[in-house]
C-alpha cells in the first residue's frame, strides 16, 4: 500500500502538535509496511527520513503556519494567498501511483480534493481540530468552515481525534456519522524525573480556546488555602491581558509568565511541576495532558477535551468550575499519597497511548476505503 | 445428611456529601454536612423496593410453604437498621415477621460495618460489636450466637477476640490460603481459640452472586434444579452459601430471573433427598470441627485477592485509615458523643472501598458500587472530611 500524505510541518521543523502527530503516525505506518510520501513546504533545514519506505518531499515555501489566523497583523493580507499558493503547488507536484491520499485539517484540504479528482483515488482526512474549537466557539471564521465542510463532504473517510470531535463534525458540519472513525492520539513520553518545585502549570497557546483566564481565577482561590507558584507557559493574543488580570487580582507575585518555550524548556517545566492543568473550553484531544503525565505530573483536564474520554487516571472538571479545580489542586499539593498514587498509575496508563496503536487503527481505516 | 447454610449480608453505608477543601473548618454540624442524606434516602428507598421488600416477602412465603424446612440467616448492620427506622419502618417489620417463623437466624457484626477488627487495639472493635448486640436485643430481643465480621474479614486475632466475647461460631472465606488442600464443606476451629469456623464455598456462592446473569459463563443460564444438583454432588457435610442480600433484585435485576431462581431453589434442594437447610446456629449445634484454621494474615470475601487489599491496597487508603485511627484517640479523649458517632459513621468500610484503584476486573465491580467517578475523587472527599473532623477534635 502506498500513501500520499499532505502535511504542513514535520520535526525538527514544527510549531505544534500537528507535526508531532504526522511524525509518529508516518513512522508507525512505515513499520507496518505502508509506503508513504509525506509532502510539506520547503524549510531551511532539509528534512530526511530514516526509513526506506517513508519519504519526505518538500515543495515550495510558505510563510503561514497551521495555527495562524487571517487577522494576524504580521501576515498582512498574505494569509489567503499563501494558503492557496501552497495548495496549488501540491496539486502540481503530487504525481505517481498512490492507493490513497491522506491530509490533516483545513490546510491542505483543497489540494487533497483536487488530487483525489485528478488521480481518481480515495481521500482520507484527519480532523485534529475544527474552526469552532480554534475560535473557542465564539465568532468562528466562515472561510475555514467552508473549506473544512467541503473537505469532509468529499472525503471518503474521516478520522476524528476524539468522540467529541466526531460529534462536532456530525452536528456542525452535517456529515454522515458512518464515514467517521475515531482514533485517539498517542504521545511521545517525556523521560526522566526531577524534583517537584511546588509549581502549578498551564501550558499552551494563550487564546480563548485554552481557557487561561480560568487558570488565573483558580490560582487566586488556591492561594487562599495553599502556597504555590503558578506558571503560564506559552504565547498568544491573551498574553498582555492575562498579565493585567493577574496584577488586578493581586496575585502577580505568585504567577510567572514564561512566554514561548523551547522544546527542551517545555520538557523541563513538565518535569518540575507538581500539577498540570488543562482548562480548555474546547479541546479536540489535548496531547499536552499525556505529555505532562509522562513527565510524572498529575493532571487535571477539562471535561471538554477529547483526552478525558479515554484517560482514567486524571481529574476531569468543567472548565468554568474554578472552585472544583482549586479543590483538586490543593488536594494534590497537600495530600502526598494522592500525588504519588496518581503519578504512579497515570504514568502506567500512558503506556497504552502508543503510535503503534494509532498506526494500527489508521491502517484499518485505509483498508476500509482502498 | 449434608446441610445447606444460606447467609445474607444486609448493609447500606451512609454516603458522603461533596466536601471541598474550602469547606474544611466551616462545617458546624458534622452529621448534616458530612453526609448526603437526600441521596442516601433515595438509594435506600430504591433498594428497599427492588430488593428488601420483595425478597423478604418471597422468603416468608417459602418458609411457610416448606413449613420451616427452608432455613436462612442474616446479619443486619447498624447503619441499615437506622435507615429502616428513619425512612421505612415496614422494612424492619418484614424482618421481624421472618424472625417470628423460627426458621430465621441472625448474626452479630460490627455495628458500623467497619474495619475496626484491623486496628492495633481491639477496644473499638469490641465496643462496636457490643453496640450491635444491644441493637439486636432491642429490635429482635435476640442474642446471636454466631459472628460475622465486615466483609468476612478474618484472622487469628479477630477469631480469638470473638471467642472471648462468648460467640460459638464465626464466618470466614473458604480461601485456599487458609485451607490448603482441604474442603470448605466442613466446620473447622481456629488454631488459637475455641470457636467453630464456617467457611464460605466461594465457587458455588459466586455462581449466584456474581455469575448468575453472565452470558459468557458456561453455567448460563443457571436454573434452580441444575444448581441443586451441583450442591448435591459436593463433598463434605456443609455447603455454606454466603452472599450480599442485594443479589436479589439489585445486583441481579428482576429481569435476569433471579427471583424465579430463588422461588424454586428450596424445592429443588429438598428434592435431592440428601440435603437439608440449616441456619448458622443449627450448624454450630450440629457439626464438630474436623481441623484447625490458622490465619496470621487477614482473609476476606472481597475481590480476587480475598484479602484486605480492597480497603488497604494503595497509599491513599492507608493514609485515610491511619488518619481515621488517630482521630479516634483524640475523639475518645474529648468525649463528645455526637463527634464520636460521626467518626464511627466514617469508619464504615465502604468509604475506603471507594478509594480502591484495583485493576480492570475487580475495578469494574468497584465502579458499579462507587458514587465517585474515580477513586481519587473518593480520596479527596473523604480526606477533606477527616481533616475537618480533626480540627474539631483538636478544638
Amino acid at each position: 500500500m502506498k500513501i500520499a500524505m499532505l502535511g504542513w510541518e514535520y520535526p525538527p521543523f514544527k510549531v505544534g502538535g500537528l507535526g508531532t502527530h504526522c511524525y509518529g503516525l508516518t513512522h508507525g505506518l512505515a513499520d507496518k509496511g505502508v509506503a508513504i510520501d509525506f509532502y510539506m513546504p520547503k524549510t531551511k533545514r532539509h528534512i530526511k527520513s530514516d526509513k526506506e519506505n517513508l519519504k519526505v518531499i518538500e515543495v515550495g515555501e510558505t510563510e503561514v503556519f497551521p495555527y495562524d489566523r487571517p487577522e494576524d497583523k504580521e501576515l498582512g493580507g498574505k494569509f489567503f494567498d499563501a494558503v492557496y499558493r501552497y495548495n496549488d503547488l501540491l496539486v502540481q507536484k503530487v504525481k505517481g501511483k498512490y492507493d490513497l491520499i491522506h491530509c490533516h485539517d483545513w490546510l491542505t484540504m483543497k489540494a487533497g480534493i483536487q488530487i483525489k479528482e485528478k488521480l481518481g483515488i480515495p481521500l482520507v482526512i484527519t480532523v485534529h481540530s475544527t474552526e469552532y474549537d480554534r475560535a473557542g466557539w465564539i465568532y468562528p471564521n466562515q472561510w475555514f468552515i467552508d473549506i473544512e465542510r467541503e473537505g469532509m463532504q468529499k472525503a471518503d473517510r474521516i478520522i476524528a481525534v476524539s468522540d467529541f470531535t466526531k460529534r462536532v463534525i456530525i452536528e456542525k458540519y452535517g456529515i454522515n456519522p458512518d464515514k467517521i472513525s475515531v482514533v485517539h492520539n498517542a504521545v511521545n513520553p517525556i523521560e526522566g524525573e526531577m524534583e517537584k518545585k511546588n509549581l502549578v502549570l498551564f501550558l499552551g497557546r494563550l487564546t480563548l480556546q485554552k481557557g487561561p483566564e480560568f487558570f488565573l481565577k483558580t490560582a487566586k482561590k488556591v492561594l487562599e488555602k495553599q502556597d504555590a507558584t503558578f506558571v503560564i507557559a506559552g504565547s498568544g493574543d491573551m498574553f498582555h491581558p492575562l498579565i493585567k488580570q493577574a496584577v488586578d487580582m493581586g496575585i502577580s507575585n505568585k504567577v510567572i509568565f514564561t512566554g514561548k518555550l523551547t522544546e527542551e524548556e517545555v520538557k523541563h517545566i513538565y518535569r518540575i511541576s507538581s500539577v498540570y492543568v488543562m482548562p480548555s473550553i474546547s479541546e479536540p484531544f489535548g496531547i499536552t495532558a499525556l505529555e505532562a503525565i509522562s513527565a510524572g505530573t498529575p493532571t487535571i483536564v477539562s471535561k471538554g477535551s477529547g483526552v478525558s474520554e479515554v484517560l482514567k487516571n486524571c481529574f476531569k472538571v468543567d472548565f468554568w468550575d474554578t472552585d472544583e479545580m482549586a479543590n483538586k489542586i490543593v488536594a494534590l499539593l497537600r495530600y502526598h499519597p494522592l500525588h504519588t498514587t496518581m503519578q504512579e498509575y497515570s504514568k502506567k496508563e500512558i503506556n497504552l497511548f502508543t503510535w503503534d496503536r494509532v498506526a494500527d487503527k489508521t491502517k484499518a481505516v485505509y483498508d476500509g476505503v482502498k | 445428611m449434608p446441610s445447606v447454610c444460606l447467609y445474607f449480608e444486609v448493609h447500606q453505608p451512609v454516603r458522603l456529601n461533596h466536601f471541598s477543601v474550602f469547606d474544611i473548618g466551616s462545617a458546624n454540624n458534622t452529621y448534616s454536612t458530612y453526609f448526603d442524606h437526600k441521596k442516601n434516602r433515595a438509594i435506600f428507598e430504591k433498594v428497599a423496593n427492588k430488593c428488601y421488600l420483595p425478597t423478604n416477602k418471597l422468603m416468608l412465603d417459602l418458609i411457610r410453604k416448606y413449613e420451616g424446612r427452608f432455613r436462612i440467616s442474616y446479619s443486619l448492620t447498624g447503619t441499615f437498621i437506622e435507615y429502616c427506622e428513619l425512612f421505612m419502618p415496614w422494612v424492619l417489620d418484614s424482618f421481624q415477621d421472618l424472625y417470628a417463623t423460627g426458621a430465621v437466624d441472625f448474626l452479630d457484626e460490627t455495628y458500623f460495618h467497619s474495619l475496626s477488627g484491623l486496628y492495633d487495639d481491639l477496644g473499638e472493635f469490641e465496643e462496636q460489636v457490643k453496640m450491635h448486640r444491644d441493637m439486636m436485643k432491642r429490635v429482635f430481643d435476640y442474642k446471636p450466637k454466631v459472628f460475622r465480621n465486615t466483609e468476612v474479614i478474618y484472622d487469628n486475632r479477630i477469631a480469638k477476640k470473638v471467642a472471648d466475647m462468648g460467640y460459638q461460631g464465626i464466618l470466614a472465606e473458604g480461601a485456599e490460603k487458609i485451607l490448603g488442600w482441604r474442603s470448605p464443606n466442613y466446620v473447622y476451629k481456629p488454631a488459637n481459640a475455641n470457636l467453630k469456623v464456617l467457611l464460605r464455598n466461594y465457587p458455588l456462592s459466586d455462581d449466584v452472586g456474581f455469575r448468575f446473569s453472565s452470558r459468557q459463563w458456561k453455567g448460563y443460564p443457571l436454573t434452580a434444579d441444575k444448581y441443586a444438583q451441583w450442591i448435591s454432588r459436593s463433598d463434605g457435610n456443609l455447603i455454606n452459601l454466603f452472599m450480599d442480600y442485594e443479589t436479589f433484585g439489585e445486583h441481579q435485576w428482576t429481569e435476569t430471573g433471579i427471583f424465579d431462581f430463588l422461588r424454586h431453589l428450596p424445592g429443588e434442594v429438598l428434592k435431592q433427598g440428601n440435603l437439608d437447610f440449616a441456619t448458622v446456629s443449627d450448624v454450630v449445634k450440629r457439626f464438630e470441627p474436623v481441623g484447625d484454621i490458622d490465619a496470621p494474615w487477614a482473609v476476606s470475601w472481597a475481590d480476587a485477592e480475598r484479602d484486605v487489599s480492597t480497603w488497604l491496597g494503595n497509599n491513599m487508603q492507608v493514609a485515610c485509615f491511619n488518619e481515621l485511627k488517630e482521630l479516634g484517640k483524640k475523639l475518645k479523649k474529648k468525649g463528645d458523643p455526637d463527634l464520636l458517632y460521626t467518626w464511627r459513621l466514617l469508619q464504615t468500610s465502604d468509604h475506603l472501598y471507594y478509594v480502591s484503584t484495583k485493576g480492570f476486573e475487580d475495578g469494574a465491580v468497584h465502579a458499579y458500587f462507587s458514587p465517585y467517578e474515580i477513586p481519587y475523587d473518593g480520596f479527596i472527599n473523604y480526606m477533606n472530611i477527616l481533616q475537618d473532623l480533626k480540627q474539631k477534635a483538636e478544638q
